[in-house]
């Protein structure tokens, strides 16, 4: 997943979608920040507006939390990068996020009870010890805590973003896709959480259909990565871009220009019945095209920025169909052996 | 003694957090056990202190309506 979608996801369904749970932690944190204030303000007898200073304890808490996140990013990138994930069980991985987020939209629209079973809920012993220290906590160290306790109580949102961090299979990817998501949640978090006393639980009510509407969406979008991931010819991105290609003319050659924005031709036309080398050519590419998965022929690559990769495909009976994409399913394309040997243009 | 209610109002599994947060505001309680899912909670408390009316009382008071669950 690209780092500024991650970031936007943050900033949409992961803030809101997470005030529910970690929003009431901070919150009652802030009240007893005031409750403190109250008392020194009232025990100097001060004759200036009292004003309680809550947006420190709020940038503790985030700061902690995005350190944390981060940190556990690190982790789940590292545990991923020793599975060694197979596009296939990435795509199994991208597929489950996408019926967990679907069940919680579903759930959160009260679709059927079953569906309450997509929530994960954490242990009350665990909850009972956050809620405890939010109470009794002083000054700096309780938000600090609290904000790394919030990795035990990932809302929904935030558990499919843990689970592509596991996917992307690297450390560093792990903790930045971590990182992006959860600098974007903290704005919105930060603005609620400051007003959060005048806005109660009324903004809670608010925004549960909006966070419902989007985790629906995002969680069609994942069962559609998967779909790609797999090879499958039934995902819903794949027939849109594999009819846009079939609107132009054929495409014939052997190389694959991989650019900034996918494949091109996004439907290649090859001999049957003979072996054929492809190349990907890569012109300062960085974009996730750069990482080629191809399911039906075990392969993954990951292309140099600029230059050619030659792959050797084995004999395809006519009429064959080798469907490919990039690590992260997007940019669905495909390589279709439906020519004679001499139609072949090099 | 424990007591099952079932809790028909939770909405979300923030609800369970909510009504286990009452076993630090009620003076006779001594563990709060809830579950969205089943949306139910177990209350364990010392009924010398305190009756299953307060319990549902307590509960009213912050927006949720528990029924007893018959043994």
């Amino acid at each position: 997943m690209d780092l500024i979608v991650a970031f936007i996801t943050g900033l949409t369904t992961g803030g809101l979608g997470c005030l529910a749970v970690q929003g009431g932690l901070l919150t009652s944190t802030l009240a007893h920040q005031i409750e403190q204030d109250m008392q020194r303000y009232n025990g100097a007898g001060s004759t200036q507006k009292f004003k309680p200073h809550i947006a420190q304890p709020i940038l503790f808490f985030l700061l902690a939390k995005l350190i944390a996140y981060t940190i556990l990013g690190y982790l789940l990138g590292a545990v991923g990068s020793v599975l060694q994930l197979t596009p296939l069980m990435r795509a199994i991985l991208y597929f489950a996020i996408g019926i967990f987020m679907i069940g919680n939209g579903l759930r959160m629209f009260n679709v059927h009870p079953i569906f309450r079973y997509f929530v994960i809920e954490p242990p009350s012993s665990l909850t009972r010890y956050i809620r405890r220290k939010s109470k009794n906590g002083a000054s700096f160290f309780t938000p600090i805590l609290l904000g790394t306790l919030t990795i035990f109580l990932p809302c929904g949102v935030t558990q499919a973003m843990m689970a592509t961090a596991l996917g992307t299979g690297s450390p560093l990817q792990g903790a930045t896709l971590m990182f992006s998501f959860i600098l974007g949640t903290s704005p919105l978090f930060f603005s609620v959480a400051y007003f959060a006393t005048k806005l109660g639980s009324a903004i809670e009510k608010y925004f549960t259909r909006i966070v419902a509407v989007t985790m629906l969406i995002m969680g069609l979008v994942q069962v559609d990565t998967g779909l790609n991931l797999s090879g499958s010819p039934f995902s819903f991105s794949r027939t849109i871009s594999i009819l846009q290609a079939y609107a132009l003319p054929a495409q014939t050659g052997l190389s694959v220009e991989v650019t900034e924005y996918g494949y091109s031709p996004q439907v290649l036309h090859l001999p049957a019945n003979q072996d054929v080398t492809i190349e990907w050519v890569t012109r300062n590419t960085k974009s996730c095209a750069r990482s080629v998965v191809v399911p039906d022929l075990d392969y993954q690559q990951i292309l140099p920025v600029t230059g050619r990769t030659q792959l050797d495909i084995p004999p395809q009976e006519k009429g064959a169909i080798i469907r490919y994409t990039c690590s992260m399913g997007m940019y669905p394309s495909q390589l279709v052996f439906d020519l004679d040997p001499t139609e072949t243009n090099q | 003694m424990k007591k099952l209610f079932n809790v028909p109002d939770m909405t979300c599994p923030n609800c369970a957090m909510h009504l286990e947060g009452l076993e630090d505001e009620i003076p006779g309680v001594r563990s709060i056990s809830a579950s969205y899912k089943k949306l139910s909670m177990e209350v364990e408390f010392d009924e010398t202190k305190l009756t299953v009316e307060q319990i549902i009382q307590a509960a009213n008071e912050i927006g949720y309506h528990p029924e007893p669950v018959s043994a």
